[in-house]
């Protein structure tokens, strides 16, 4: 790892820095979430230890996106625990008297196992070619093309079986 | 989930499509940064797809497991058995106030919750019966309740005895089990404690993985820095389905929690007392005295605090 590939990620960063910005306000819809964005993903680009990148660009324009995402599940799980236990219960994760990670793990834990629970009902009840790409794709990890020809279809028709399980899934988790 | 339900089925589709295309390596991403500023619905879309997609690739390990434990004949769509089975579903239904939905071949797990007020009475599959003090949730997962947890709130076990299986009980990381008998769980204040009525219970804390006996007459309280052992009168444990709170030596934020529980208001204690312990006995009544009784038989300090009460030291006069 040398120190050339280390400022590279940086270097980057300061080339590409305006196009990110416009990316994470077109992504999130608020230039001071994507500001605060912005500087989170500097702070990574810095910290990290990357061989060779091949496509910088990409690969800062993949990190800014998981950092959305990131935020996306973590504002999601906050909304699930609040609706779950400040409204009708009286425990009181905000007011910080529980040992507050402790008491997150174990909650968290059962979110993880309510999802869980509800992919795998979802799944069993897709139509049985979108069962099957979906579990090739997202459970074993095959590549569009390879579950295409695993399946015997064109990646088009593996396309498909996939929206319509992704659909259904999201229904399943938003219900 | 934070995304809406009601987002047009055409805009899911260009958002699927981009979240597809965005993972190869030559992704078009002006392309999709210009379709991200064309509206902002798109933006919503995308984001409601990156959501289900975040879920599902947590869990991916999890998922493909289950399903690969079920039995794999194919059951014709018309004729599959009901889709949803609420596990251990016994007399409990009045108990049951939130039931997971789960598969019906998948162990399933099913969520207990008591409301504020009222504790609940449920029986599970394997001869348990329960009390849920009110305010409290327990998560029970396989079809003979093998693995019970207790998320919040305080429980009572009633175990008939069978030397054929064994009762497992988890409690903010320490387990509890037994083969037959009557003992309180209690999670409160992120912590544990286990008190024994009749027979004896096997708890293994966190930090030592040790397992310790606890019988009747004896209660253990533990927490991150581990756990003591103390005596208490039997006829105490689970005094609250008879109205009374009974503590022998309870540390004071144990007791706090349980009081935040029975009154609907949020109970902070100042660091100030946080080592401290209560023995005594607190009518719950309609659980809006509780705090005022224990701070004049603690001869200590009410504050009001955002959402519920601060107890701390009293100021030295």
């Amino acid at each position: 790892m040398s120190p050339d590939n280390e400022s590279g990620l940086e270097a980057l960063y300061g080339i590409y820095r305006a196009e990110l910005l416009r990316f994470l306000v077109a992504r999130t819809g608020d230039a001071s979430e994507a500001e605060d964005l912005l500087q989170e993903l500097w702070l990574r680009a810095r910290q990290q230890n990357t061989g060779p990148i091949g496509n910088g660009r990409a690969y800062l324009y993949r990190m800014a996106q998981n950092l959305v995402v990131d935020r996306l599940r973590e504002k999601q799980r906050r909304m699930v625990r609040e609706r779950r236990w400040t409204d009708q219960e009286t425990d009181f994760a905000a007011a910080g008297v529980e040992p507050a990670d402790r008491r997150r793990t174990t909650e968290e834990q059962m979110l993880a196992r309510e999802e869980v629970a509800t992919l795998v009902s979802a799944v069993t009840n897709l139509p049985a070619g979108a069962r099957k790409a979906f579990e090739l794709h997202k459970l074993q990890g095959l590549s569009h093309a390879e579950v295409a020809a695993e399946l015997g279809i064109s990646k088009s028709g593996v396309e498909k079986h996939m929206a319509v399980a992704m659909k259904y899934l999201r229904r399943a988790l938003l219900d | 989930m934070t995304a809406r339900l009601d987002i047009e089925d055409h805009l899911l589709d260009e958002a699927l499509a981009w979240q597809q295309s965005l993972e190869s390596d030559d992704a078009d991403w002006d392309g999709y940064v210009q379709w991200l500023e064309a509206d902002p619905r798109h933006r919503e879309a995308f984001d409601s797809v990156a959501l289900v997609n975040a879920v599902v690739e947590e869990h991916a390990p999890a998922v493909g497991d289950l399903l690969a434990a079920q039995p794999t004949v194919d059951i014709p769509r018309t004729s599959r058995p009901r889709r949803w089975v609420a596990g251990g579903a016994i007399a409990a239904a009045l108990a049951l106030v939130v039931a997971i939905p789960v598969l019906w071949q998948a162990d399933p797990v099913t969520t207990y919750r008591s409301d504020p007020g009222k504790s609940r009475d449920f029986a599970l599959a394997n001869g348990t019966n329960v009390t849920l003090s009110p305010s409290s949730a327990m998560v029970v997962t396989g079809k003979d309740a093998a693995k019970i947890e207790l998320a919040s709130g305080e429980a009572y076990f009633d175990v008939r005895h069978d030397p054929a299986r064994t009762l497992t009980v988890t409690v903010n990381g320490y387990q509890v089990t037994d083969i037959g008998t009557r003992f309180i769980v209690n999670a409160g204040g992120g912590g544990f404690h286990v008190g024994v009525s009749e027979g004896t219970v096997s708890v293994v804390a966190p930090q030592s993985g040790q397992a310790v006996q606890i019988g009747a007459g004896q209660q253990m309280f533990g927490d991150d820095g581990g756990a003591t052992v103390a005596p208490i009168t039997p006829d105490d444990v689970g005094s609250w389905r008879s109205g009374r709170l009974s503590y022998s030596d309870a540390p004071l934020p144990l007791v706090a929690a349980d009081i935040a529980r029975y009154s609907g208001k949020a109970v902070i204690v100042d660091p100030s007392l946080e080592k401290s312990h209560f023995s005594g006995i607190l009518v719950i009544g309609d659980g809006t005295r509780l705090l005022t009784d224990l701070a004049t038989v603690m001869a200590i300090r009410i504050s009001p605090e955002k959402g519920g009460y601060r107890l701390s030291a009293a100021r030295a006069h």
